[in-house]
C-alpha cells in the first residue's frame, strides 16, 4: 500500500516513556498502517481531563485535545499517556478511540500491572494496545477472532494471549479505510 | 455484534455519550435518548434487543420504562443502570422482568458479560424457536415421513395425544402405518421408558390367544410346563398395542372388555388375580363401525377403545409425499444392499405417481427394495418396477377397495399355486392374516 508522503501519524507520547517501546511501535505502525511516524510530546499538565473524585483522567477530553493539537498532515493522532483514564460511565479504559476519526489513546497505568517498563510482556501490552486504538481510529470494530488485535480484551491476561497481528478480515477493512484516505 | 441493536435510555448526556461510544466500537448498533418518554417513542418505531435503562430520570422513571417493555415486547432484554443509593429500586426491578442491573460506574468487564449474556440467552431463545417451527414444518415423526397436510395433521394429534393416558384406536388400510403411529405415541409419552408391547391379534391363533394375553401357570394345559407372562403383564408401566383389533373372537372381545374396564386379570390356571398398569392402542383396518353392524364386534369394546381415535391416510390420499418416501427407501436400501444406486429417474417416479398404492406405504417400501436389487445402473428405471406395467397389473377402475384386494391376493395365490407361506411372504402379511382374509373374502381355489 503506498500512502501520501505528507500524511503521517503523529505519536505523542507523555512523560518519559521508554525508547526502546516508542521505537517499536513507530516500527510496527509503519508496518501495518504504511504511514510514516512522527513524535510529539504531549504537555505534561493534563490537569483540564483531570476527575479529583475519582483520581482520574476521562480519555474523551483528552482525545478531543489530541484532535486540535495534531499537525494538518496528521492522518491519525495517537496519544501515549501513563495515567489512570476513564470514560463516565465505566470504571476505567485501557484505551479510547474516535472511531473512525482522528485520535486515539492508550494508558500504560493498568497494562503495567506491577511490571518492569523494560519486560517484553509489558512493551507487547502497550504495543498490541496502541494498535488497537489505532484500529478503531482508522474505523475498525472489535473483531470476534480472539488472536486478532483487533479483539477487545477485558483483562491484561486477555491482552497478553491475543497476537500483535490482524486477522485477515480486518487487513482487508484497514486497507480499504486507507485507499479511502487516499492511500493506492 | 453487528445485529444487535441496543437502546441508551439515560438523562445524563456525558453517560449516554461515554456508554454509546463504547458499545460502538464493539459493534452494536446503538441510539440513545434521554427520558423515558422519548424511550417509548423509539420503541414504537423501531424494536431493539436490549435496553439500558438508568433507573432515576426526570419524568417517567426508569421502572414505567420497563414496566411497559415487559408488557409489550417481554424478550427485550432490559438491563437498568443505577447508583449506588439506589439499588434497592434494582432489586425490584429484577422481580420485575428486569435483566440485571449494573452500578454506575460499571467495570468495562462487567458490561461486557452482561452484554454476552443477553446475547447468549437471546440466541438460545431464537434457535428454541427456530426448533419449534422446524418442528412444526417437519417432514419425519419418529420413523413416519410425510410432509403433506395429512400426515402433518396426525404428526400434530400423536403429538397431542402421546401426553395423555387415553385410550387410543388407530383405523387405516393394511400398510399405512398404523403400527409406527402407535409406536410413535408411546415414544412420546410419559410411559416411554416402559415395554411397548405388541399383540397382533389377527396372527395369533384363536386357541393361543388367551394364554398369550393373559399368561399361564406352569401346568395349566398340557404344554404348560413352565408359567409364563402374558403379554398385557409385559405391558405393565408401558403401552399395549393391539394390532388388528378387528381380528378377534368375540369370545375374547368379552375378556378384553373386561380387562379394559379392571386392569385385572388372571392368568390360565392361575386363582392370583393380577394388575397390570399399561396403555391401550389399538389398530384396525377394518371398518369397526360395519363389524358391528356385522355383529362380529361388539359395541362396547369399540366405545371402550374408541376415546382418541384418528385415521392414518392412505398413500393415493397423499401422493405428494411419496417422492420423500421413496428417496428415503431409497438411501436406505441401496445402503442396506451396498449398491450405488442414487436416484430415480423421472419417468419411474411419473409411474410411481400414477399408481394407485393399494398396499400402502409398505407396499412402495418393497417396491422401491425390489428395484434397488434389479437396477443396473445409478438410477431406478421404470422397467425395474415391473409391478406397475399394464401387462402385469391392471388395476380395477370402478371396483371398491376390498374388491381390489381380494383380486389382488386371488392372484398372488394363483400365481404360487396356493402356497400360503410364499403368498403371505410376497403380500408382506402373516400367515394367519391371509388365511382370515381368505375367509373373509371366500377365495376359494379354481378348480
Amino acid at each position: 500500500m503506498i500512502v501520501p508522503f505528507e500524511h503521517r501519524i503523529v505519536i505523542f507520547p507523555m512523560g518519559a516513556l521508554e525508547t526502546e517501546l516508542l521505537k517499536r511501535i513507530r516500527q510496527e505502525i509503519c508496518q501495518t498502517f504504511s504511514y510514516q511516524t512522527e513524535l510529539i510530546p504531549l504537555p505534561k499538565d493534563l490537569s483540564f481531563a483531570l476527575d479529583p473524585d475519582r483520581n482520574q483522567y476521562h480519555s474523551t477530553l483528552i482525545l478531543e485535545k489530541l484532535a486540535s493539537l495534531a499537525p494538518p498532515h496528521a492522518i491519525k493522532a495517537l496519544g501515549i499517556v501513563e495515567v489512570d483514564l476513564f470514560i463516565p460511565i465505566l470504571t476505567h479504559v485501557y484505551g479510547e478511540a474516535q472511531v473512525g476519526g482522528r485520535a486515539c489513546i492508550v494508558s500504560t497505568y493498568r497494562l503495567r500491572e506491577g511490571l518492569s517498563p523494560i519486560t517484553e510482556i509489558y512493551c507487547n501490552r502497550v504495543a498490541k494496545e496502541a494498535f488497537h486504538e489505532l484500529g478503531h481510529a482508522f474505523n475498525l470494530r472489535h473483531c470476534k477472532d480472539q488472536t486478532c488485535i483487533m479483539h477487545y480484551c477485558r483483562t491484561v491476561k486477555d491482552v497478553d494471549r491475543k497476537s500483535d497481528r490482524m486477522c485477515r478480515y480486518c487487513k482487508v477493512l484497514l486497507q480499504d479505510e486507507i485507499k479511502r484516505l487516499g492511500g493506492v | 455484534m453487528g445485529d444487535t441493536k441496543i437502546l441508551i435510555v439515560d438523562d445524563e448526556l456525558i453517560m449516554r455519550e461515554s456508554l454509546a461510544g463504547w458499545l460502538e466500537r464493539d459493534g452494536y448498533y446503538v441510539e440513545t435518548v434521554a427520558s423515558g418518554e422519548e424511550a417509548l417513542e423509539m420503541l414504537k418505531a423501531t424494536r431493539f434487543d436490549i435496553l439500558l435503562v438508568d433507573i432515576k430520570m426526570e419524568g417517567m422513571s426508569g421502572l414505567e420504562v420497563l414496566s411497559y417493555v415487559k408488557e409489550t415486547d417481554p424478550d427485550v432484554a432490559v438491563v437498568m443502570i443505577t447508583a449506588y443509593g439506589s439499588i434497592s429500586t434494582a432489586i425490584e426491578a429484577m422481580k420485575n422482568g428486569a435483566f440485571d442491573y449494573l452500578l454506575k460506574p460499571f467495570d468495562p468487564e462487567e458490561l461486557g458479560v452482561v452484554i454476552d449474556k443477553i446475547i447468549q440467552h437471546q440466541d438460545q431463545a431464537r434457535e428454541n424457536l427456530f426448533l419449534r417451527e422446524q418442528f412444526k414444518d417437519r417432514t419425519r415423526f419418529e420413523s413416519m415421513i410425510g410432509q403433506s397436510i395429512p400426515m402433518q395433521d396426525v404428526f400434530d394429534l400423536i403429538q397431542d395425544v402421546a401426553p395423555m393416558d387415553s385410550t387410543v384406536l388407530i383405523t387405516g388400510e393394511t400398510g399405512t402405518g398404523k403400527g409406527l403411529a402407535a409406536k410413535a405415541i408411546h415414544t412420546n409419552s410419559p410411559r416411554c421408558g416402559g415395554p411397548f408391547v405388541i399383540v397382533n391379534c389377527g396372527a395369533i391363533p384363536e386357541h393361543l390367544m388367551e394364554s398369550e394375553l393373559f399368561g399361564h401357570q406352569k401346568g395349566a394345559f398340557t404344554d404348560a410346563k413352565e408359567t409364563k407372562k402374558g403379554r398385557l403383564e409385559l405391558a405393565h408401566g408401558g403401552t399395549l398395542f393391539l394390532d388388528e383389533i378387528g381380528e378377534i373372537s368375540m369370545r375374547m372381545q368379552i375378556d378384553l372388555l373386561r380387562i379394559l374396564e379392571d386392569r385385572v386379570f388372571y392368568r390360565v390356571g392361575g386363582t392370583q388375580p393380577i394388575e397390570a398398569d399399561f396403555r391401550v392402542i389399538a389398530a384396525s383396518n377394518r371398518n369397526l363401525g360395519e363389524a358391528i353392524k356385522e355383529g362380529i364386534f361388539r359395541k362396547d369394546l369399540y366405545y371402550r377403545l374408541n376415546v382418541i381415535s384418528f385415521e392414518m391416510p392412505p398413500l393415493r390420499e397423499r401422493k405428494e409425499d411419496i417422492p420423500l418416501m421413496a428417496e428415503h427407501f431409497l438411501h436406505r436400501f441401496s445402503q442396506e444392499t451396498n449398491k450405488a444406486v442414487d436416484g430415480i429417474s423421472r419417468e419411474a417416479m411419473d409411474e410411481m405417481m400414477l399408481y394407485e398404492w393399494p398396499g400402502n406405504v409398505r407396499e412402495l417400501e418393497n417396491a422401491i427394495e425390489r428395484a434397488v436389487v434389479v437396477s443396473k445402473g445409478r438410477n431406478i428405471l421404470p422397467s425395474d418396477l415391473p409391478i406397475f406395467r399394464p401387462e402385469h397389473f391392471s388395476l380395477p377402475t370402478d371396483n371398491s377397495l376390498k374388491e381390489i384386494e381380494k383380486q389382488h391376493i386371488t392372484k398372488i395365490l394363483s400365481d404360487n399355486q396356493w402356497n400360503i407361506a410364499k403368498s403371505a411372504n410376497i403380500l408382506d402379511i402373516d400367515r394367519s392374516t391371509l388365511y382370515s382374509k381368505i375367509r373373509r373374502y371366500q377365495i376359494q381355489k379354481a378348480s
